[in-house]
Protein backbone atom coordinates (compact mmCIF):
# COMPACT_ATOMS: atom_id res chain seq x y z
CA UNK A 1 0.00 0.00 0.00
CA UNK A 2 2.80 2.31 0.98
CA UNK A 3 4.69 1.41 -2.17
CA UNK A 4 1.68 2.29 -4.38
CA UNK A 5 1.31 5.75 -2.88
CA UNK A 6 4.95 6.51 -3.50
CA UNK A 7 4.64 5.60 -7.18
CA UNK A 8 1.63 7.87 -7.81
CA UNK A 9 3.41 10.82 -6.21
CA UNK A 10 6.28 10.40 -8.60
CA UNK A 11 3.91 10.68 -11.63
CA UNK A 12 2.67 14.13 -10.61
CA UNK A 13 4.83 16.44 -12.71
CA UNK A 14 4.18 20.13 -12.33
CA UNK A 15 4.94 22.40 -15.30
CA UNK A 16 8.03 24.48 -14.63
CA UNK A 17 7.18 27.92 -13.27
CA UNK A 18 9.67 29.49 -15.69
CA UNK A 19 7.40 28.52 -18.63
CA UNK A 20 4.40 30.55 -17.42
CA UNK A 21 5.90 33.75 -18.84
CA UNK A 22 6.26 32.11 -22.27
CA UNK A 23 2.72 30.74 -22.14
CA UNK A 24 1.28 34.13 -21.18
CA UNK A 25 3.25 35.87 -23.96
CA UNK A 26 2.06 33.38 -26.57
CA UNK A 27 -1.55 33.73 -25.45
CA UNK A 28 -1.34 37.55 -25.69
CA UNK A 29 0.16 37.40 -29.19
CA UNK A 30 -2.42 34.84 -30.31
CA UNK A 31 -5.39 36.94 -29.19
CA UNK A 32 -3.86 40.17 -30.57
CA UNK A 33 -3.48 38.59 -34.01
CA UNK A 34 -7.00 37.13 -33.86
CA UNK A 35 -8.41 40.58 -33.04
CA UNK A 36 -6.47 42.37 -35.77
CA UNK A 37 -7.44 39.99 -38.60
CA UNK A 38 -11.18 40.28 -37.95
CA UNK A 39 -12.79 41.21 -41.29
CA UNK A 40 -14.15 44.76 -41.50
CA UNK A 41 -17.86 45.38 -41.72
CA UNK A 42 -19.32 47.77 -44.22
CA UNK A 43 -21.95 48.85 -46.68
CA UNK A 44 -21.78 47.82 -50.35
CA UNK A 45 -22.70 50.50 -52.83
CA UNK A 46 -22.93 50.32 -56.58
CA UNK A 47 -22.16 53.60 -58.22
CA UNK A 48 -22.49 53.61 -62.02
CA UNK A 49 -19.35 54.33 -64.05
CA UNK A 50 -18.92 58.05 -64.51
CA UNK A 51 -19.81 59.63 -67.79
CA UNK A 52 -20.08 63.20 -69.01
CA UNK A 53 -23.61 64.31 -69.72
CA UNK A 54 -24.08 67.38 -71.82
CA UNK A 55 -27.81 67.40 -72.29
CA UNK A 56 -30.68 65.30 -71.06
CA UNK A 57 -32.39 63.20 -73.68
CA UNK A 58 -36.09 63.84 -74.29
CA UNK A 59 -37.22 60.27 -73.52
CA UNK A 60 -35.23 59.95 -70.27
CA UNK A 61 -37.38 59.77 -67.13
CA UNK A 62 -37.34 62.65 -64.70
CA UNK A 63 -35.35 61.37 -61.71
CA UNK A 64 -35.62 62.44 -58.09
CA UNK A 65 -32.89 64.86 -57.11
CA UNK A 66 -31.44 64.95 -53.60
CA UNK A 67 -29.35 67.92 -52.59
CA UNK A 68 -27.05 67.69 -49.61
CA UNK A 69 -25.76 70.63 -47.65
CA UNK A 70 -23.56 70.56 -44.55
CA UNK A 71 -26.48 69.63 -42.26
CA UNK A 72 -29.66 69.53 -44.35
CA UNK A 73 -31.21 67.37 -47.07
CA UNK A 74 -33.53 68.53 -49.86
CA UNK A 75 -35.75 66.35 -52.06
CA UNK A 76 -36.35 68.10 -55.40
CA UNK A 77 -35.53 71.41 -53.72
CA UNK A 78 -37.73 70.95 -50.62
CA UNK A 79 -36.05 70.74 -47.23
CA UNK A 80 -37.01 67.48 -45.48
CA UNK A 81 -36.31 66.58 -41.83
CA UNK A 82 -34.01 63.55 -41.70
CA UNK A 83 -36.53 61.54 -39.65
CA UNK A 84 -39.15 61.87 -42.43
CA UNK A 85 -36.72 61.33 -45.30
CA UNK A 86 -37.24 57.59 -45.95
CA UNK A 87 -41.04 57.87 -45.84
CA UNK A 88 -41.14 60.83 -48.24
CA UNK A 89 -38.71 59.22 -50.68
CA UNK A 90 -40.52 55.87 -50.54
CA UNK A 91 -43.82 57.55 -51.43
CA UNK A 92 -42.16 59.33 -54.38
CA UNK A 93 -40.66 56.06 -55.61
CA UNK A 94 -43.88 54.06 -55.22
CA UNK A 95 -45.19 52.74 -58.51
CA UNK A 96 -41.78 53.00 -60.17
CA UNK A 97 -40.71 49.48 -61.02
CA UNK A 98 -38.03 49.95 -63.68
CA UNK A 99 -34.49 50.43 -62.28
CA UNK A 100 -33.94 53.53 -64.47
CA UNK A 101 -36.97 55.16 -62.85
CA UNK A 102 -35.64 54.46 -59.35
CA UNK A 103 -32.38 56.36 -59.97
CA UNK A 104 -31.89 59.07 -57.36
CA UNK A 105 -29.43 61.79 -58.28
CA UNK A 106 -27.34 62.94 -55.32
CA UNK A 107 -25.75 66.39 -55.51
CA UNK A 108 -23.56 67.36 -52.57
CA UNK A 109 -22.24 70.75 -51.67
CA UNK A 110 -18.48 70.85 -51.26
CA UNK A 111 -18.70 71.13 -47.47
CA UNK A 112 -20.93 68.07 -46.94
CA UNK A 113 -19.24 65.79 -44.39
CA UNK A 114 -18.86 62.08 -45.13
CA UNK A 115 -20.95 60.99 -42.10
CA UNK A 116 -23.93 63.03 -43.36
CA UNK A 117 -23.47 61.73 -46.92
CA UNK A 118 -23.37 58.11 -45.71
CA UNK A 119 -26.42 58.63 -43.51
CA UNK A 120 -28.46 59.97 -46.44
CA UNK A 121 -27.25 57.49 -49.10
CA UNK A 122 -27.97 54.49 -46.83
CA UNK A 123 -31.49 55.87 -46.32
CA UNK A 124 -31.94 56.29 -50.11
CA UNK A 125 -31.07 52.62 -50.63
CA UNK A 126 -33.39 51.65 -47.78
CA UNK A 127 -36.22 53.51 -49.53
CA UNK A 128 -35.50 51.53 -52.70
CA UNK A 129 -33.61 54.18 -54.66
CA UNK A 130 -30.46 53.70 -56.75
CA UNK A 131 -27.79 56.22 -55.82
CA UNK A 132 -26.15 58.13 -58.67
CA UNK A 133 -23.68 60.92 -58.07
CA UNK A 134 -23.73 64.18 -59.90
CA UNK A 135 -20.57 66.18 -59.52
CA UNK A 136 -19.66 69.60 -60.70
CA UNK A 137 -17.21 69.41 -63.55
CA UNK A 138 -14.05 71.45 -63.09
CA UNK A 139 -12.94 73.34 -66.15
CA UNK A 140 -9.75 75.25 -66.74
CA UNK A 141 -10.29 78.41 -68.72
CA UNK A 142 -7.30 80.24 -70.16
CA UNK A 143 -7.96 83.92 -70.55
CA UNK A 144 -6.43 85.72 -73.52
CA UNK A 145 -3.61 88.05 -72.49
CA UNK B 1 30.97 22.47 -23.27
CA UNK B 2 28.04 22.03 -25.65
CA UNK B 3 24.72 23.70 -24.96
CA UNK B 4 21.62 22.43 -26.86
CA UNK B 5 18.34 24.26 -27.38
CA UNK B 6 15.78 22.40 -25.24
CA UNK B 7 13.31 20.36 -27.30
CA UNK B 8 10.38 21.69 -25.30
CA UNK B 9 11.00 25.20 -26.69
CA UNK B 10 10.57 24.07 -30.32
CA UNK B 11 6.79 24.40 -30.16
CA UNK B 12 7.02 27.96 -28.85
CA UNK B 13 9.58 28.92 -31.48
CA UNK B 14 7.47 27.47 -34.32
CA UNK B 15 4.36 29.23 -33.03
CA UNK B 16 6.10 32.61 -32.81
CA UNK B 17 7.54 32.21 -36.33
CA UNK B 18 4.09 31.34 -37.65
CA UNK B 19 2.55 34.47 -36.11
CA UNK B 20 5.43 36.61 -37.37
CA UNK B 21 4.83 35.47 -40.97
CA UNK B 22 1.04 35.83 -40.66
CA UNK B 23 1.54 39.49 -39.68
CA UNK B 24 4.07 40.05 -42.49
CA UNK B 25 1.67 38.56 -45.04
CA UNK B 26 -0.80 41.35 -44.38
CA UNK B 27 0.84 43.56 -46.99
CA UNK B 28 -1.91 46.16 -47.29
CA UNK B 29 -1.93 46.96 -43.61
CA UNK B 30 -3.20 50.46 -42.83
CA UNK B 31 -3.81 49.97 -39.12
CA UNK B 32 -1.23 52.64 -38.25
CA UNK B 33 -3.37 55.37 -39.85
CA UNK B 34 -5.74 57.48 -37.78
CA UNK B 35 -9.39 57.72 -38.87
CA UNK B 36 -12.82 57.52 -37.25
CA UNK B 37 -15.42 55.64 -39.29
CA UNK B 38 -18.89 57.03 -39.92
CA UNK B 39 -21.79 55.08 -38.43
CA UNK B 40 -24.57 53.15 -40.14
CA UNK B 41 -26.96 50.29 -39.51
CA UNK B 42 -27.29 46.81 -41.00
CA UNK B 43 -23.69 46.38 -42.03
CA UNK B 44 -22.40 43.24 -43.65
CA UNK B 45 -19.01 41.58 -43.79
CA UNK B 46 -16.84 43.23 -46.41
CA UNK B 47 -15.12 40.04 -47.58
CA UNK B 48 -11.53 39.75 -48.76
CA UNK B 49 -10.03 42.51 -50.81
CA UNK B 50 -6.65 43.37 -52.29
CA UNK B 51 -7.41 47.09 -52.46
CA UNK B 52 -7.97 49.40 -49.53
CA UNK B 53 -8.36 53.17 -49.98
CA UNK B 54 -8.18 55.34 -46.87
CA UNK B 55 -8.58 59.05 -46.15
CA UNK B 56 -7.26 59.82 -42.68
CA UNK B 57 -8.19 62.57 -40.24
CA UNK B 58 -5.53 64.83 -41.81
CA UNK B 59 -7.23 64.59 -45.22
CA UNK B 60 -4.40 62.48 -46.69
CA UNK B 61 -5.19 59.75 -49.22
CA UNK B 62 -3.64 56.28 -48.94
CA UNK B 63 -3.79 53.20 -51.15
CA UNK B 64 -2.95 49.98 -49.27
CA UNK B 65 -1.20 52.01 -46.57
CA UNK B 66 0.98 54.14 -48.90
CA UNK B 67 0.22 57.79 -49.61
CA UNK B 68 -0.98 58.51 -53.14
CA UNK B 69 -2.34 61.44 -55.17
CA UNK B 70 -5.92 61.50 -56.48
CA UNK B 71 -4.72 61.73 -60.10
CA UNK B 72 -2.98 58.33 -59.87
CA UNK B 73 -5.69 56.55 -57.90
CA UNK B 74 -7.90 55.15 -60.70
CA UNK B 75 -4.94 53.74 -62.65
CA UNK B 76 -3.34 52.14 -59.58
CA UNK B 77 -6.63 50.52 -58.52
CA UNK B 78 -7.17 49.18 -62.03
CA UNK B 79 -3.64 47.76 -61.99
CA UNK B 80 -4.19 46.06 -58.62
CA UNK B 81 -7.56 44.61 -59.62
CA UNK B 82 -6.18 43.32 -62.92
CA UNK B 83 -8.50 40.81 -64.59
CA UNK B 84 -10.45 39.88 -61.49
CA UNK B 85 -14.04 38.89 -62.28
CA UNK B 86 -16.98 41.08 -61.26
CA UNK B 87 -18.00 40.44 -57.67
CA UNK B 88 -14.39 39.90 -56.60
CA UNK B 89 -13.22 43.41 -57.52
CA UNK B 90 -13.89 44.64 -53.99
CA UNK B 91 -12.39 47.99 -53.01
CA UNK B 92 -12.59 48.89 -49.32
CA UNK B 93 -13.12 52.60 -48.73
CA UNK B 94 -12.28 53.96 -45.28
CA UNK B 95 -13.00 57.65 -44.93
CA UNK B 96 -12.69 59.69 -41.75
CA UNK B 97 -16.22 60.79 -40.78
CA UNK B 98 -15.57 64.55 -41.04
CA UNK B 99 -13.94 64.56 -44.50
CA UNK B 100 -15.79 66.82 -46.94
CA UNK B 101 -17.46 65.96 -50.27
CA UNK B 102 -14.90 67.90 -52.27
CA UNK B 103 -12.33 65.33 -51.08
CA UNK B 104 -14.23 62.01 -51.07
CA UNK B 105 -16.39 62.40 -54.20
CA UNK B 106 -13.45 62.31 -56.66
CA UNK B 107 -12.29 59.13 -54.84
CA UNK B 108 -15.70 57.50 -55.41
CA UNK B 109 -15.44 58.52 -59.06
CA UNK B 110 -11.93 57.02 -59.34
CA UNK B 111 -13.08 53.69 -57.83
CA UNK B 112 -16.06 53.61 -60.17
CA UNK B 113 -13.81 54.44 -63.15
CA UNK B 114 -11.46 51.56 -62.22
CA UNK B 115 -14.43 49.16 -62.17
CA UNK B 116 -14.17 48.43 -58.45
CA UNK B 117 -17.01 47.10 -56.29
CA UNK B 118 -17.21 49.75 -53.61
CA UNK B 119 -17.59 48.82 -49.93
CA UNK B 120 -17.71 51.68 -47.41
CA UNK B 121 -16.12 50.52 -44.14
CA UNK B 122 -18.31 51.82 -41.33
CA UNK B 123 -19.08 51.30 -37.68
CA UNK B 124 -22.32 49.64 -36.56
CA UNK B 125 -24.73 52.21 -35.13
CA UNK B 126 -26.85 50.73 -32.37
CA UNK B 127 -28.60 53.93 -31.25
CA UNK B 128 -30.02 55.30 -34.48
CA UNK B 129 -32.46 58.10 -35.27
CA UNK B 130 -35.94 56.97 -36.41
CA UNK B 131 -36.34 56.38 -40.14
Amino acid sequence: MLQKLKRSNRLLVEPPAAASGDIAFNLIVFFLVCASIQPDRGFKQTIPRSETQNEQKQDEPQNIEIQLTRTAVLINGTNVPIAEFVGRLRSQLSGKTRPEDRVVIVKSQKDTPYKHWIDVTTRIEEAGGIVTLQMEEERTVTLPQ
Amino acid sequence: MRCDVPNTAMGDIAFNLLIFFVILARAQDDSHLHWNPAQAEKLESSGNSVVSVLVDSENKLYLNGSEIGISQLADRIEELLGNMPAGKRIVLLKVHQDILAQRFEPILEAISEAGGDLVHILEENKTSTPK
